[in-house]
């Protein structure tokens, strides 16, 4: 799954723990997330979009899908 | 910030990565030596405190990592300092009740019924550090991390389970020697450790044990 979450995370000028801080996770969890190393769960995709104030298919796409 | 808290994180000088391997040096050289006959019995029970004593300063300056919110790949948390801290007493009973063990195994004329309830408090300590792993995996908020965890406790029973299935039908072929049944839990541990290398070349993160 890709994702636009380093992108969104710069326009806004957050560190990855000033993001994991408002998504009460770790610093590695945001990098495994931003990397695409780890797929979160439906919560925690809810959770992301409620932060960037976007809807969940705004910020992930499906593998190969246009951005 | 990061570098402070490298600094802050060091006990004695150095990192929990540190005291890791050199836990790891100890277990490996306890079972090349216990294997190769050079230590036995009392010797061997004794010798094995050393990495125990070692996961101490390894535990402090993990600790002290996780409060100055290190950027190690070390994820910080109130359930990661509870496990530690449930470590720690597990830690500290298992070398009280060795040392016991010892005691009563030396001493000379004791009844069988007292050596059985010294052999127990050290058995119960070990399951202690299993209540705090299980403990962590319920309790640890950050659902990356809890995978992370429950991945590497997975590598550690496969990789237990299969060297112990295949050990015991080769003793009985005599192929190798006898193995006392605390070193699978050992093992396990050990394979902790080979759990969180996967973690990281995986997902960049060792996890949380």
């Amino acid at each position: 799954m890709n994702n636009r979450l380093k992108v969104l995370r710069a326009e806004r000028d957050w560190s990855q723990q000033d993001l994991g801080d408002k998504l009460g996770v770790s610093r590695q969890s945001v990098n495994a997330i931003e990397k695409g190393r780890y797929d979160p769960s439906l919560p925690l995709a809810f959770k992301i979009a409620d932060v960037f104030g976007l809807a969940i298919e705004e910020i992930f796409q499906r593998e190969g899908a246009e951005q | 910030m990061s570098e402070n808290a490298d600094k802050s994180a060091a006990v004695m000088g150095r990192s929990p990565a540190f005291w890791g391997a050199l836990m790891g040096v100890s277990y490996a050289a306890l079972g090349g030596l216990a294997m190769a006959g050079a230590i036995e019995g009392t010797a061997l029970l004794i010798l094995m405190l050393v990495p125990m004593v070692i996961m101490v300063p390894l535990i402090k300056s993990a600790n002290r990592r996780v409060d100055a919110g290190g950027n190690a790949c070390f994820a910080k948390g109130e359930a990661q300092k509870r496990y530690l801290k449930r470590v720690a007493i597990s830690t500290s009973i298992y070398m009280l009740a060795m040392a016991g063990l010892v005691f009563t195994e030396n001493a000379e004329g004791i009844a069988d019924t007292w050596r059985i309830l010294a052999a127990i408090p050290p058995g119960l300590a070990i399951i202690g550090v299993f209540w705090a792993i299980g403990r962590l995996i319920v309790e640890e908020q950050d659902e990356f991390i809890r995978m992370l965890v429950v991945r590497q406790s997975l590598i550690a029973t496969a990789i237990t389970l299969s060297i112990a299935s295949v050990w015991g039908f080769l003793e009985i072929a005599d192929a190798v020697p006898h193995a006392d049944a605390y070193w699978w839990a050992v093992l396990w541990f050990a394979g902790l450790g080979i759990g969180a290398v996967s973690n990281r070349m995986k997902y960049g993160a060792w996890g949380a044990v």
